[in-house]
């Protein structure tokens, strides 16, 4: 039988096949989608209170919040559960099969995983836009400097870009992250710990509030961790968007995946030779 | 030529016990008490390129992980291996081009999705020419009967059905060596026949090495040529499965039924289970001749019926499972096979 070396097409039809396989079942994404709706529901009330008396907290308006919140809850909703499906295929042993196959372990399992809820995040993302719209209107404009025209039109553009580029890389690293804490597995039987700890700090630092909104000293760790870069930075573009900021944010991310996609490769490498299937 | 090697192979795994007494749990967060288990005990055997050999042993004998360790996916801590002329453990990807999977228990098919998805995944994964994949698979479709179920969610399938699909789909990169860990578990008789003869003749037809494990002495009886057993993490027998045929040979049950009571001890030879007018006799034949035996029973009143069957080559290898010890094992296999040589003690009715 002839062979075809080819190492994208192998990920590129994992990535369709893990879209096939979310997708025959569209009553999957409804409580997914519910529970986001009432997520932003309360908070845009929650927002409504604290902006009582006041127009601007830390220089977000109460739109801006609410638009900021909106987005950082996407990647939590779209690219939040690879760290259970990746610790039940090895506590289950079904990594014996994944694991004899030609192909590189992390970025077939990143085109699986991150194909699979690249559905998911659309979908959220669509349901934000019409539910923010819905709840307090359109997403705060760029610049209003600029006169309607080619200039905004081109910001906007932008942004859309820069939105989605930087929405794409933190699925990449919420994936590498996830990634390195399911395979601690190979060491340990009980690891839920750890992702218990990583969601909490992803949920404060950037998720539920800007970091703005932390104390300063806070916020000054927080840019130095991973965490930032899961939801702030999309949620910053989209509310607050300038392209000096937007390409620091997504040079920022690029390197934090990089920094999470080594990680993740020594975890395997060092916890492969560990392993003990379970069930033999 | 050799396709499977395993050179004083072993695996020892390293457990958490929990200790008792008051405040153990934590105790053991500070002070964790380990043992060492030793999964597989320097098995060594060579499998040569289109053999078919049964990998037999008691649950816990070390099977699961001896496959997984050719497979290279754990890594022993002894011995070596080499598969395909391949170190398992430093060329595992390069050896997962040549060696499929069936684990029984585990399903490489997308549950939510039609096999024909899974298989074109597989093609790609596998790096084959997309028209020499559609051609193999269809050659697969046929010889597998599976047209009726590729279009068809796998979770709408039956096991059998599944299993048939798994088998295919393994067979897709036509494999040197394919590795059955209990591939008809949990099936019905007819299923398991339907796989049995799907195994044979796959093997024949592309003169794939089968390495299987399984608890179903039909399995291996249909499918298999040679048999490696294992216990207690030794291989305690390895002989062709017509040898191991042999051992159940010597020992054959007669059954008779009298027309009126007669007596039904013979010299030398009671009945394992009797009645008034009926007994069941266990002839070692490497004592006695079954020929003065059937004789002897003849000659005590007129027969309604008699009967005389094999023993089940399961009970063979159940009396190496129930074995506590790999030598004692090795002893009880030996002694078993040394009783052929023993003269038989005539029968006088």
């Amino acid at each position: 039988m002839r062979r075809r070396p080819s190492s994208l097409r192998k990920y590129a039809i994992a990535a369709s096949t893990a879209m096939s396989e979310r997708i025959a079942y569209p009553g999957n994404f409804a409580g997914s989608m519910f529970t986001y709706a009432l997520f932003v529901f309360i908070f845009s009330r929650v927002w409504a209170g604290a902006y009582a008396g006041t127009t601007e907290i830390a220089g977000y308006t109460m739109s801006m919040a609410v638009w900021y919140f909106i987005i950082a809850e996407i990647p939590s909703f779209g690219f939040g559960r690879f760290f259970w499906t990746l610790s039940r295929d090895m506590k289950s042993g079904q990594v014996a099969y994944l694991l004899a196959r030609p192909y590189d372990f992390i970025w077939y399992n990143f085109a699986e995983k991150l194909g699979g809820s690249l559905i998911e995040a659309g979908i959220i993302l669509v349901e934000g836009l019409a539910v923010g719209f819905a709840l307090i209107g359109l997403p705060p404009a760029i610049a209003s400097q600029y006169p309607v025209g080619f200039a905004s039109f081109a910001l906007e553009t932008a942004r859309l870009g820069f939105l989605i580029v930087s929405l794409l890389l933190a699925g990449a690293l919420n994936y590498f992250l996830q990634m390195a804490i399911a395979m601690t597995a190979f060491w340990l039987e009980e690891n839920e710990a750890f992702y218990w700890i990583f969601q909490k700090f992803a949920l404060v630092v950037g998720t539920l509030i800007p970091i703005e909104f932390l104390p300063e000293k806070a916020a000054r760790i927080a840019v130095w961790t991973p965490f930032p870069y899961l939801s702030y930075a999309p949620a910053r573009i989209a509310v607050a968007f300038s392209l000096a900021e937007a390409w620091s944010l997504v040079a920022r991310q690029a390197l934090w995946v990089v920094l999470a996609l080594a990680l993740a490769k020594v975890v395997f490498a060092s916890g492969s030779r560990r392993l003990s299937v379970n069930g033999g | 030529m050799t396709a499977i090697t395993a050179d004083r192979l072993g695996k020892t795994f390293t457990t958490r016990v929990r200790p008792s007494g008051r405040f153990s749990a934590a105790r053991a967060l500070f002070k964790p008490e380990l043992r060492q288990v030793e999964a597989v005990k320097g098995v060594s055997f060579e499998v040569e390129e289109g053999e078919l050999v049964a990998f037999l042993g008691p649950n816990g004998a070390g099977k699961s992980t001896t496959i997984k360790m050719l497979m290279g996916i754990l890594q022993p801590s002894e011995g070596a291996a080499r598969v395909l002329g391949l170190d398992p453990t430093r060329d595992r990807v390069e050896l997962s081009r040549y060696v499929g999977a069936v684990f029984g228990q585990k399903s490489q098919l997308w549950f939510h999705l039609p096999p024909s998805d899974s298989f074109r995944l597989l093609g790609a994964i596998y790096e084959i020419d997309e028209d020499d994949r559609k051609w193999r698979e269809a050659e697969l479709v046929e010889r597998f009967g599976l047209a009726p179920y590729m279009d068809v969610p796998v979770r709408k399938l039956s096991l059998g059905e599944r299993i048939r699909c798994e088998i295919a789909a393994s067979l897709l990169p036509s494999p040197l060596v394919l590795f059955l860990d209990e591939p008809t578990i949990g099936l019905d008789i007819v299923a398991k026949r339907e796989i049995r003869q799907l195994l044979a003749e796959a093997a024949r037809i592309d003169d794939t090495t089968i390495f299987l494990t399984s608890h179903d002495m039909g399995d291996i009886e249909k499918v298999c040529k040679r048999a490696i057993i294992i216990h207690h993490g030794e291989v305690v027998i390895d002989e062709s499965m017509k040898d191991l045929r042999h051992r159940a040979l010597a020992l054959k049950y007669v059954g008779v039924r009298y027309a009126l009571p007669v007596n039904l001890d013979l010299p030398g030879l009671s009945p394992v289970k009797r009645t008034a007018l009926a007994a069941s006799y266990e002839v070692d034949t490497r004592k006695h001749s079954l020929a003065e035996v059937v004789r002897a029973l003849a000659s005590r009143g007129e027969l309604e019926d008699i009967t005389i069957e094999d023993e089940p080559l399961e009970n063979v290898i159940a009396s190496i499972y129930a074995t506590k010890s790999g030598t004692e094992a090795q002893a009880f296999g030996s002694q078993r096979g040394k009783r052929e040589a023993g003269s038989g003690e005539l029968l006088h009715a």
